[in-house]
């Protein structure tokens, strides 16, 4: 399965979320009310990509998170479970993951598809994967988003992600347009269903004719990947890779099972 | 792309499982339980279709009701069809993965050691894909009201795609205090029962519900034609009140299963009983359809399922056509469009194409046909 990308957009770091509110807010005239810091960053991403590319009211949007809105479930967590606050019908509304993709949706003025979807192990890789066989069928193009959001303490976040305690995580948004058609692509992402075993994966490192990036999950494998964790990382470094205009091929390993995108950057 | 056809389904609902569903619906013999929920000042008892025995949101017991579906399901599989079957979950489940981690951190009297493992709302498709020896590739989506159904169009799009042979798409909800208080929070709960389409309507009345369809390229009597899923609302609760976005929905998928309004046999609504919702769906109906549309709803019967309404409510039509009949709407006294009346008895009906709606928060909105030839 190919995909190509016709524009990009990424943000990483941990968030001040006061600044991001306020660049919605100024820079593109957003109402940023009854939201919270996981739409914000959601949406501020996807501002980022409008900047670059134009947006069809038809393009459809995929958004991917590693475990979605953390945001409004702790907050809500604490003032309905512990202080046995009533709940706000906004924090409600917001727990739904498709709220998220909703006020994208609305930045964006699109008017079609618009899925919130998370896959426990490689999330971003299976979205592409949704992605393709939606275009596949609509001859549309897609936007998708993939977002994780590091609330503090960083340790509820930690919990979830499978990672060692002293890991350090963070926040970042990425999108990708994308499309079955190269007309002004400006790079192509390749993938399949297959779930490949250590040996295979062995060998696509071995035959690999451009740099190989492997998640710090791959522990079996030489980890080069050394910043700050986040799920939907793959989405960071296909980014990046069509940024630098550099071929990688990304591992990402879940249990014994790993799974590979192949990026080329057009030059 | 291949053609996707509906091969298995189950359900098991506050009325019981498949077999005592469809009788419940039959003899409109319908078990409706209570539950608390608070409001502002106080906690009240509302009316809420809930599973025989007791529910819980812990992460093993809604584990455990996906799962039993799914063995269901996937028993008239061979092991080698289970390794080339995806696993979807369509839900509105608030993640329990993440509440305990929430809670093992933040608050004192309730700290754990620390402990990590990659969860997340996906985690019931994932562990349970692995159970069963079904292809590893699982998703779940969450699009409020219209997940499953959402979900089902996913699995479609990969089976459609040749990617895979199969797909079992599951629908779940249970009850949960903090969606319970949230829609009490809304006002959007009827404190009797359902009325759809009803003048006298005063909301909806929440379910517990599991149920899963097995699709697939073999083909049976059952074939899921398409349909079309957008996002498209006037604000992030409601469409406007003339219901032009739901009938661009309606007109849609129409048009990509090449399929016209005299072709349909009958619709089945969504229809929570909301003020609102209500009215936008009937004038929607208007727009697109003659008076003499044959359309129904099944919420009375099982509640609002929210994320599950979509596969379940596809299952329970099912049902009831395979047992030779379009169920009636019940609690239907005087509609708010004197010329669209909901089916009030049931009606004798073998075959047909069917429209199902379904219409949610976050401006979601899906409409998908079936359609059942016997062969």
């Amino acid at each position: 399965m190919k995909l190509y990308v016709k524009a990009i957009s990424s943000f990483s770091g941990d968030i001040d979320a006061k600044a991001l509110k306020g660049e919605l807010k100024t820079k593109y005239s957003l109402d940023t009310r009854r939201q919270d810091s996981f739409i914000h960053l959601a949406v501020y991403g996807a501002q980022l990509l409008k900047d670059k590319t134009e947006i069809s009211p038809l393009d459809e949007l995929f958004i991917t998170s590693g475990v979605g809105n953390i945001d409004v479930l702790q907050r809500t967590n604490k003032y309905v479970c512990e202080e046995k606050d009533f709940i706000k019908p906004f924090d409600f509304i917001n727990m739904l993951g498709n709220t998220t993709s909703y006020y994208v949706s609305v930045s964006l003025g699109l008017r079609d598809k618009n899925i919130f979807e998370i896959s426990n192990r490689f999330t971003y890789i299976n979205t592409l994967i949704s992605v393709f066989t939606s275009l596949n069928s609509s001859k549309k193009d897609a936007i998708l988003g993939a977002i994780d959001l590091a609330t503090n303490p960083k340790e509820v976040i930690k919990r979830v992600l499978g990672v060692d305690e002293e890991v350090d995580v963070t926040s970042s948004v990425n999108y990708q347009k994308l499309s079955l058609k190269s007309k002004d692509a400006i790079g192509e992402i390749e993938f399949d269903m297959k779930f490949y075993t250590y040996d295979e994966i062995l060998s696509v490192v071995e035959n690999a004719q451009c740099k190989v990036i492997t998640s710090m999950r791959c522990t079996k494998l030489k980890n080069n990947n050394t910043g700050a964790y986040f799920e939907t990382i793959p989405s960071s470094f296909v980014n990046q890779a069509l940024q630098n205009k550099t071929d990688i091929i990304y591992i990402d390993c879940f249990e014994e099972r790993y799974k590979f995108v192949k990026v080329s950057a057009f030059r | 792309m291949h053609s996707v056809y509906i091969l298995d389904y189950k359900v098991k609902t506050s009325q019981g499982d498949t077999k005592q569903t469809l009788k419940a619906i039959k003899d409109t013999d319908i078990d409706i339980s209570y539950k608390e929920v608070s409001t502002l000042n106080e906690s009240v008892k509302i009316p809420y279709y809930l599973f025989e025995e007791k529910s819980s949101e812990s992460v093993s017991a809604i584990k455990k009701i996906i799962k039993d579906i799914v063995i269901q399901i996937a028993k008239t599989l061979s092991d080698e069809q289970k390794a080339d079957t995806v696993l979807f979950v369509g839900t509105s489940l608030v993640d329990t993965h993440l509440v305990e981690a929430v809670e093992s951190t933040v608050y004192d009297y309730k700290k754990k050691p620390y402990t990590s493992a990659k969860k997340s709302i996906d985690s019931f498709a994932c562990e349970i894909s692995d159970e069963l020896g079904l292809h590893p590739y699982t998703m779940t989506i969450s699009t409020a009201c219209t997940s499953s159904m959402n979900a089902l169009l996913e699995a479609k799009n990969l089976i459609g795609s040749g990617v895979v042979k199969h797909a079992i798409v599951i629908g779940v909800e249970v009850f949960s205090q903090m969606m319970s208080d949230g829609f009490s929070s809304m006002k959007l709960l009827s404190g009797s029962i359902q009325k759809p389409f009803d003048i006298s309507r005063d909301g909806l009345v929440l379910g517990e519900a599991v149920a899963g369809v097995l699709l697939g390229s073999d083909t049976s009597e059952w074939s899921l034609l398409g349909g079309y899923s957008n996002c498209n609302s006037l604000n992030i609760t409601s469409v406007s009140p003339q219901g032009d976005e739901y009938a661009e929905v309606i007109n849609r998928a129409m048009e990509l299963c090449n399929v016209k309004t005299d072709d349909i046999t009958a619709i089945k609504a969504h229809a929570t009983s909301t003020l609102t919702n209500d009215l936008s769906e009937i004038n929607a109906i208007k727009k697109v359809f003659s008076p003499d549309v044959v359309f129904t709803t099944l919420k009375p019967y099982v509640g609002h399922t929210l994320g599950a309404c979509g596969v379940l409510e596809l299952a329970m039509l099912i049902s009831c056509i395979d047992d030779g009949f379009i169920p009636k709407t019940i609690n239907h006294e005087k509609s708010i469009i004197d010329e669209y009346v909901p089916l009030l008895n049931h009606k004798p009906c073998e075959d047909g194409t069917f429209m199902l709606n379904y219409f949610g928060f976050g401006g979601n909105n899906t409409s998908v046909l079936v359609k059942k030839e016997i062969r």
